[in-house]
This record gives structure tokens, sequence and C-alpha cells, in this order.
């Protein structure tokens, strides 16, 4: 909300207190000053004289003028088309700042100008503010300005500074000038006088009738006035308005948003003339199509709150009024509107219609249940004093405020225990004063505190004591740490294992990103390894962002996508975070992409080779570093990698019995779908990890006899796997079998196509004794035999 | 007769003095020392010695044959010294070419300061809580004294799956299921990390994803002071030690009184600059005592037990602390982006 500094001067001596230190105290307060702004711009101004005015010889749109600016007459060319002889104007003297630059004597198209004539927007004035006319050209000043006055902002009215103040929902009561102003006078400690709207006229019998059928709009009061005269407002009244960003219209419709921005209380004015029957009353939805004096038409639904009369709309309550009964320059009496209408409607309709006017504002933030009558009385005295009202007839009251005060015993010790501080009773006692909580003593530790109406926000002792440290200032908190009983600190859940699985990842130079959970259906649809069926938001932003997303590889190309278009075409990037499913699982997922070559040193030409067994090798170790041996995991042929995943060099990953995750080369058709290079991907469940338990570390004694070697080179059909070979060995091997690795996987000369060598080592130890020939020759026999009846291996010459 | 010793002497002394390689010492070695050599043949000469002297003769032959096999010895070693000298020069590589650098990666920036903020507090004692993304509106509004239609719930715009479940907007949420879970087990001590929402459109200062961090301590005697001096230490950990709070009247409706804090600025130590728009204070926490009603609402005595509640932005942290300009640098992840974050700070 805007105010303004001679606003609040109106009603706090503010002599001792600069611009600055107004937003510094406002802002301390809880009303925090998002900005502040001279109302108009500009140095070394003066009001002046036309004398003359003819077309410039060489320029079809400029005029030669000669200007009396008091102390000399000047020559000033200018390019408005409003320029006129006799015209009372503003003058940029030479050297005169604005905020466009600094104006000095020039000559234009060869005549000499010596300032400059200006329209508001050249003084920085807020052109929402303005009229076409004087956007359009300089500004016109009334006949009788005063030539050669130098203080031409003030003579224009616009001398002011203007806060933008962004106020808490809780503090809705400062959309009040007057509760504001007596908000910062508790702040600075000083007096503050608000006006006084007493006037004397006896009131007549009315015949005005005000119902409302709808508990939410509870209470309504109406005043009918029978003549007034509409004209235009004073300097005064206009220039309020105007600051805070409101257009004055004529007297009676800039009194009734006057008195609103005093008082807090929207008010309505409607025309008499256009409310025959002398009804009003309050309704819940109607069917029609109805038009708002913005001459928009909307149309009515059941939960708007509607003010009507013979059964027919004439305002959406507390929001706008109706075209058909406003104020215009015929009207020659009103019905006055005040009212409360229910916060949540109110909020409802304005945010369903985008009509955020004022008086919605106030409504949909809850406003003073008192000043209802308040506002009333404030806008008849106005009207008396500037619209020449008369024949005043009983406000009619329909309903109850529903007010109850509040009174909160308040306790110095308590409030000083929850501060940390050590107030005196004195202290607290004069804060509650400052804000007009009228305090009354109890005992030498207890204040009575009576809240006024508007700060609905105090309910309990707590609230007061954020009362006092904020009029006393948090400068006065000093810093202590919590005095308890000792606590054991701790990671998040599986905090350390994702911990060392980052650093594991970093280790193998995999960098972590982070990406949006809210995905398309497309990136749903690529997902593998979801969790279920996808949490979807009714209010999304948009299809891009739908669902919580349910797996994490689709994100995660996407971001290798968007790297290899800024070609960093080297990657390893990796993903933890959760998806969620419909059903409310919860899973913690991990996903890893990892281009086909790393670079190590370019001109030693040494390059990593990243595929599927690289990545096998990777999960592996993080595997076993969390805990589960290495015989607790399995890599299983791939049995649902949908088309993200080569179906015939990926593989599933088991831990145990379960299935924890999928791996292996990107599919080709997925490459081109995200435009990538060649990729090896990873998505693993790592709440299923976690639920596993880690294996426990056994010592095992190191081998003292020596082992025996044999190397074998079998030739074996393509189909038989490598873990066909050694399960094979091993259950033939026995007990003695030590050690078996492949060294090497061959194909081509000498190798029958469809076939392939595979050159396994073995070694046979036992823990006993030095192992002889005789031991050896029948169990390496016996897995000879056995490779050959179950595989058909055959030994390579 | 000693002349011809002396001589002798001179002689061998020069001769393995002139070797200039292993290979000559050697070959002066065999020459000298050798079955067939100087010493040997001087041995056998022992036999045509007239008996009186030959005591004196075996012992100047023996002496030579000592100092022989010392010089030969010493002058091997300095022959070898020389050659690995030599070999070492030889072997002298340029040091100044790029390394065979295998890639080390990064944490992503938001995890950096969110896993620093959490060890400041694991350090005080501080338990690490998480909670669900889909969350409840019961533990991210209600719990927290937002009821429905309260207008703070216009504060922040709601991503809604249903009625009842919505992407939780703050992590406040995991505060109020922490309240309700350990209400009879006080004192509390925790921190809730974790990703929320909000209906904002992104761009370089919004963003609909975010990280937050919130604090909250529950127990007796828990003052604004302690909340005071708590986010002084945090404010001085992340920013370094010189850094001051200062402490603002806001409005949070979980929290009374609710406080904004502003850390002096880091960049200019409070005289003023661009990053704390020439203020000199940078405005970085939201915090408060925890109302009395969701303490209530969560069981516990509002009168014997307090407690305070903060929160921050990770990100805002991140772009405060790094220089990060826009906040859709976090999501983006390019990995020219990612590769700053190699050292920690």
């Amino acid at each position: 909300m805007k105010i303004t500094y001679n606003w609040l001067k109106q009603y706090i001596d503010l002599s001792d207190i600069s611009k600055q230190e107004l937003a510094d105290v406002l802002t301390k307060a809880g009303h925090e000053v998002e900005s502040f702004e001279d109302q108009a711009y500009g140095t070394n101004l003066v009001i002046g004289h036309v004398l003359s005015c003819q077309k410039h010889p060489n320029a079809d749109n400029l005029h030669i003028c000669q200007v009396d600016v008091g102390t000399d007459t000047r020559q000033i060319i200018c390019g408005a088309p409003n320029v006129a002889e006799g015209q009372k104007v503003i003058v940029a003297l030479p050297g005169c700042k604005l905020v466009s630059g600094e104006i000095k004597p020039s000559i234009v198209r060869g005549e000499i100008s010596n300032g400059m004539i200006c329209s508001l927007s050249e003084l920085n004035v807020d052109k929402k503010l303005l009229t076409e006319q004087q956007l359009a050209g300089i500004e016109v000043l009334a006949d009788d300005a005063e030539v050669g006055n130098s203080n031409v902002l003030k003579y224009l009215g616009l001398d002011d500074t203007i806060y933008e103040i962004s106020l808490t929902p809780n503090r809705a009561d400062c959309l009040s000038i007057w509760a504001l102003a007596k908000d910062i006078g508790a702040v600075l400690n000083k007096e503050v006088n608000l006006p006084n709207y007493s006037y004397k006229v006896k009131k007549s019998k009315t015949d005005l009738i005000i119902h409302s059928e709808t508990e939410k709009a509870p209470y309504f009061i109406g005043t009918i006035i029978n003549n007034l005269t509409i004209k235009e407002s004073p300097k005064w009244l206009k220039n309020a308005l105007i600051a805070v960003g409101i257009k004055a219209i004529n007297n009676v419709v800039d009194i009734s948003n006057y008195v609103m921005l005093e008082t807090g209380q929207p008010l309505h004015f409607y025309d008499l003339a256009k409310i025959p029957a002398k009804e009003i009353t309050v309704k819940m939805g109607l069917d029609e199509i109805y038009t708002a004096l913005d001459g928009q038409q909307y149309h009515v639904l059941e939960d708007d709150l509607m003010i009507t009369t013979e059964n027919r709309a004439i305002g959406y309550a507390g929001i706008m009024g109706g075209e058909d009964s406003k104020i215009d320059e015929s009207t020659k009496g009103i019905i006055i509107e005040a009212a409360h209408f229910n916060m949540v409607n109110v909020r409802n309709t304005s945010r369903r219609l985008g009509l955020f006017t004022e008086a919605a504002t106030r409504f949909s933030k809850g406003i003073d249940p008192l000043a209802a009558q308040i506002a009333t009385e404030r806008s008849i005295q106005l009207l008396i004093e500037l619209a020449e009202a008369e024949n005043i007839e009983e406000t009619v009251i329909f309903g109850d405020t529903g007010y109850k005060p509040t009174i909160i015993e308040a306790s110095v010790t308590k409030i000083n225990s929850l501060l940390g501080t050590h107030f005196e009773y004195i202290d607290m006692f004069n804060v509650f004063k400052a804000l007009d909580f009228k305090p009354e003593k109890k005992d030498e530790d207890k204040i009575i505190t009576y809240i006024p109406s508007y700060r609905t926000d105090i309910e309990l002792w707590q609230d007061l004591s954020e009362e006092v440290i904020r009029i006393l200032g948090y400068e006065n908190i000093v810093s202590t740490l919590p005095k308890m009983p000792t606590t054991q600190a701790k990671y998040a859940e599986n905090g350390k294992s994702r911990r060392i699985i980052n650093a594991m990842l970093n280790g193998y130079g995999f960098n972590e990103v982070v990406t949006y959970s809210l995905v398309s259906q497309a990136n749903i649809d690529a997902g593998i390894l979801s969790i279920g069926t996808p949490v979807r938001i009714s209010n999304a932003m948009g299809e891009d962002r739908r669902f919580y997303r349910t797996s994490l590889l689709p994100s995660l190309l996407d971001c290798v996508s968007y790297n290899i278009a800024r070609d960093n075409y080297e990657y390893a990037l990796f993903e933890t975070a959760n998806v969620y499913s419909d059903e409310g699982k919860e899973r913690l997922h991990l996903s890893l992409a990892i281009s086909e070559k790393t670079t190590y040193s370019k001109w030693q030409n040494v390059y990593g080779n990243n595929d599927f067994y690289s990545v096998k090798g990777i999960i592996l170790n993080i595997l076993e570093k969390l805990g589960y041996e290495k015989k607790r995991i399995f890599f299983k042929p791939l049995s649902n990698g949908k088309k993200l995943l080569h179906p015939n060099k990926a593989a599933d990953i088991y831990l145990g019995k379960n299935l924890i995750g999928y791996m292996g080369h990107i599919h080709p058709l997925a490459k081109n779908n995200y435009a990538i290079n060649e990729s090896v991907i990873a998505e693993i469940n790592l709440d299923a990890v976690f639920a596993e338990k880690p294996s426990k570390i056994k010592f095992e004694k190191i081998a003292r006899y020596p082992a025996v070697n044999y190397d074998l080179a079998l030739v074996v059909e393509e189909k038989v796997t490598a873990e066909q070979i050694i399960s094979t060995i091993k259950k033939a091997g026995g007990s003695l079998l030590d050690l078996i690795e492949i060294f090497d996987v061959y194909r081509g000369k000498g190798i029958e196509k469809g076939y392939k060598s595979v050159a396994v080592s073995i070694s046979y130890r036992s823990s006993d004794k030095t192992l002889s020939e005789n031991d050896i020759i029948p169990i390496h026999k016996q897995v000879l035999e056995q490779l050959s009846d179950k595989l058909d291996a055959v030994l390579r010459d | 007769m000693t002349q011809k010793w002396e001589e002798l002497k001179k002689e061998i002394v020069a001769k393995i003095e002139s070797a200039n390689d292993l290979n000559s010492i050697e070959n002066i070695r065999i020459e000298l020392l050798g079955k067939k050599g100087l010493i040997n043949g001087l041995m056998a000469q022992m036999k045509d010695v007239p008996k009186q002297e030959k005591k004196d003769y075996g012992m100047a032959v023996n002496s030579l044959k000592q100092l022989t096999e010392s010089l030969i010895a010493k002058k091997t070693t300095d022959l070898k010294e020389k050659e690995m000298l030599k070999q070492l020069h030889e072997d002298k590589i340029d040091i100044t070419l790029p390394a065979n650098r295998g890639k080390y990666g990064t944490l992503h920036p938001l995890t950096v300061v969110q896993q620093e903020i959490e060890d400041i507090f694991i350090g005080m004692g501080y338990a690490v809580v998480e909670g669900p993304e889909v969350e409840l509106d019961l533990y991210n509004f209600e719990k927290a004294n937002i009821p429905p239609d309260h207008p703070s719930r216009d504060m922040q715009d709601t991503f809604y799956v249903d009625v009842h479940r919505l992407l939780r907007t703050q992590t406040t949420a995991i505060q109020m299921r922490v309240l309700e879970d350990e209400h009879d087990m006080l004192p509390i001590k925790v921190v809730c990390p974790g990703k929320v929402y909000r209906k904002d459109d992104d761009d370089a200062t919004h963003s609909h994803q975010f990280v937050q961090v919130e604090g909250l301590v529950v127990g007796e005697n828990i003052t604004v002071g302690d909340l005071k001096g708590s986010l002084e230490l945090l404010a001085r950990s992340m920013f370094g030690s010189g850094r001051e709070i200062r402490l603002r009247q806001s409005y949070f409706p979980f929290t009374e009184p609710s406080i904004e804090i502003d850390v002096s600025c880091h960049i200019c130590g409070g005289s003023g600059c661009p990053t704390c728009k020439n203020t000199g204070w940078i405005e970085i926490l939201g915090a408060g005592m925890v109302h009395p009603r969701v303490l209530e609402m969560a069981g516990i005595n509002s009168e014997k037990y307090t407690g305070f509640a903060f929160g921050v932005g990770v990100e805002r942290v991140a772009m405060l602390k790094y220089g990060v300009d826009d906040i859709r640098h976090f999501y983006a992840n390019n990995i020219k982006f990612l590769d700053t974050y190699k050292r920690f700070e």
C-alpha cells in the first residue's frame, strides 16, 4: 500500500524525522518500506507566462515563445502542440535537473532556446495519474498562478514523498491510514492527532429499508442524503488521492475513496434516483449477467455476494458497484453503504473476476469491525463540507457487528522470559499506552490491556510480547544459546549412506545435478523403474509440469541433452531425489548417465572408455561400500528397459532377491530422441537397497600355503555366458577352488563363427597343506569334464 | 728402493685417476689387481728378493694393494654416481605439460550449502529430519496455524493434488510432523531440509521449486535471545566470523513474535554495495517463537514450553555466497556451471 509523508504529517509532528528516517522506522516496526520516491522531480523550476507564441520558421512542429519568468523574459523553443500565448506554464531554467538530464541553453534549428516548458511527465509524475491531454502536451496552469514562483512542485501539490509499504497479512488494519498513523506514533513515541469528524446537522426520519439474506453480510448500515452538489474536488483532496495512486473523479466519489483510505472501511455511494424503491437487499448469487461500473459484464455465480434492489443487482458486494447506479454529474442524492462482507467470499469472487479493487483488497484481508459507523459519519461530515450535502436522513442499521472486545492480561515476567529481556513494568505499560491499548495496572506484575477493535491480530499475551519488542526495539535482545539437556545429533534417515554415494560418484567424476520434480506426461511415459501412478497436480502451471515424476532418468537425459546442445559432449551426471506415487508411496531413487568417452590426457592419448562393464563396476563398488558383499549382487538379463535401455546391452540389478534397478547402454532410439551421444545409464531404487541389511565384516585367515594355477582357453558357443562357465567350474572344483578369473574373450581367426574362446585362470588352494599333483589332477579333470558335458566347451589347442 | 715404490704409487694413482667411465675403471682394476695384474706380478717377484728385505718388500706390496683397492673402490663409486647423474639428467621431463587428470565430480551447489547448514547444526546437537514433498494440507497449513481461508495462504501459491494433498510450500510441514511425533519427548532440536514448491513463474529470482532448511527448538525457557544467539552462529559459520545480525518485526502465522533476520553484508562488510542494495544488510532468514496455538495443536503445553523456529532459502544463500545471478542456473545443470563447485569454500 501507499502512504505519503505529507499525509502522515497532518497527524504526527514529523519535523525532526527525515524521509529516510521515516522509511527506517516503518520497516523496523514491521511495515516494510519497499521503496520511497518523490512524487515529482525537478530543480530550478519557475512559473512562467507565455507572452507570445509563434511558429518556428524552420520547423513545422516547433514554436518560438517569449516567456516571462519573473526575473526576465526569455526565448524558449517549445514542441508541445498545446502551447499558446497567454498561458501560465512550468519553466525549467538552464541548470535545472530533471530525471532525463540537465537543461542547457541551446540553439534549435537556428533559434536560441533558454529553458524548457515542461509537461508533468517530464517532472517524473506517474503517467498512470495523468490524463491523455496532460500526457500529450505541456501542463497549463491556472490563470492566477504567480509568475516567478519558484516553488513549483508545492504549487502543483506534487511536493510529497510516496512510500510503498508491504503490509504483513496480520496488519491489514494499517490499510487504514489512521491506524497506521497510530502505529507510527507509538514507534516514534509521539502524539497522534486524527481529524475530528463531528458535524451539526439534524437528521430526518428515513424510509430506507436494508436487509441481508445471508450471514455472509451480517452488518450493513445505510444513509440517505437527499441533496448534494457534484463538482470537482478541492485541490488538497485531489492531490491526496493522486499521491496514493487513486484517480480523482468528482467530490462525492473522491470522498468515498478518501474516507476508505482514512478508516480502512470501504464505502459505496449509490445514486439515490436509481434506487427508487429505497430498498437494498444483500443476496448470495443471482443468475444474471451484471454490468459493473467499469462497464464490463460479469456472470454472477452462486457464491458471489450481491447488492440488490427490487431483486436486481446493483453491486458486487465489497468489490465494485453497478454501472446503472453510479454517481455522475446528474446525481442529486445518494445512499451511503458501509457494511461487513465475508472476507472469503469477497476474496474468491474478486480473484475469479480479476477485480482487485481497493475495496476488495480491504474486505479480503479483514476490516475493523467498528469502522463502518465511523466511516459513515466522516463521509457525511465531508459531504456537508465539500458537496453541500443537505436533507440527511437517519442511518439505518441492519444486523450486528459481532464485535467482542478483547481484554488480555499481560504478565511482565512472562513476556520478559519469552523475549529473554529485562524490561521494566513501566516500559511495557508505556508501550501499551502508546498503542492505545488503555493499560490498567492489576498488580506489580500484571497489566490489563483493552485491545482496540482494529487490532484483530492481537488475541494472546504472546501477541503483546511482540508489540513490546517491536516498539522497544529488537536491539534490546541479548544473544544467548538454549540452556537445555544434551540432545543427540543425527543425520537424516540414510543421510550418511547418501553422502557416501555422493562422495563415491564424485570420485568417479560424476557431477551431481538437481532437476525439477514436476514433469510432462511424456517424461512420465519414458520413465523406467517407475513407482506407480503419478501424482497429478490439479492446478499445474502448464502441461510441462503436470505430474510429480515417478522415475528420474528422463529428467537426467533432458539434462544430458541440454549439455550436448551446449557442446559439453563428455559428461558423467547423477541425481538422487524422491519419486512419489498417487497411492502415497515415496522412494529415493538414484539416476546416472555417463558418456562413452572421458578424456584424461589428450597429449598422452589417454581416454576412459565407459561401457556397460565400467558402470557395472561403479555400481558394484558403491553397493559394496554401502555394506553389501559382491556375492549378494546380481546382474540379470534386462526384463523391462522400455525404450530407454538397449535390450541386449543392459541388465536388471538385483540385491539378493530384490530388483533394485536397471543399467546399461542407452537404446539407439532414445539416443536419437534426446539428441545425445552414446551413453551408459542407470536408475536405482535406493530405498530398496537401504532396506537390505548390510553384510557383517568377518576376519578371514590369510592363506599360508601356495596356490596351484591353471590357465584354460575354452571354445564355447556364443550363447554360453561367463557366469555359466564360472558357476560350472565352481561346482566341479569344490572346496579346493580358490579363484576363477576370466582374462580374455576372443573371437576371430582360428575360432569358428558363432563360437568364442574364453580364457580362464583357475587356482586351487588348501588352507591345511601344500597341494600335490595327486590332490589336484582328479578335481581338475572333473572340472574339464563338466565344462564339456554342461557347456560343450572344448579346450583350444 | 723407497724411491721406486713412490714412483709406482704415483703411477697407480694417476692411472686410476685417468679412468673416466665404469668400463675403463674395470679394465684398470684387472690390469692392477687381476690374476695377472701388476700387484700379483710384484707378489710373484717376492721369491727373488733377498731374505732380509723380504719383510719390507711384502709390506710395501701389501700397502700398495690396499691403496689400489681403496682408490679403485672410491673411483668406481664416483663414476657410478656420475653416470647416475648423467642418466638422471637425460631423464628430465617437462613438468609443465598438463596432468593426466581423472575428473573429480562435484556436489551440486544446493547440496553443498544444505550440507553446510546441516553440519553447523549437527555440531550443536540437532537431528536432521526430512518429510514428504507430497504433503497433507493438515501439516503444510492447518497445523501451522493457517486454517482454510487464512489470508496468508495467499502469500504462497500452492500446487494442489486434491482437497487434502498438495506439494509442500514450506518445510514447516516437516516441523509440524516432528512436533506431533515428539510432543511427549521434549526437548526437540531439529533441522529440516527439503524441496518445496510454489506456483511461481520461473525467472531470474523466482523458481517454482526451491530448497529450504528450517530449524526448530522446543523446550523449557527458550527465548528470543536463544534464537538470536543460535542464528548468529549460523550467520558467522556461513558468511564469516565478522558478521552481525539484525532482527526486524515480521509476520508468519506459526510464530509469535515473528522476526525477519538480516545479516551484515559479507561483500562490503556493511558499508553498502550492490549486493546489499547499499543498505549494508542482507535479508536472509525468517524466524520467530513457535506460536502457542501451534504448540497446543501438537499437544504441547504452551505455558510450560516455548520454542523458536527459523527458515532459510538455500538458493538465496548459494546465490549470495557464490554471486550467482540467476536462480535457473541451479536447475539447468550446465556442466560448466557445476564444475565451478569443485572446491569447498
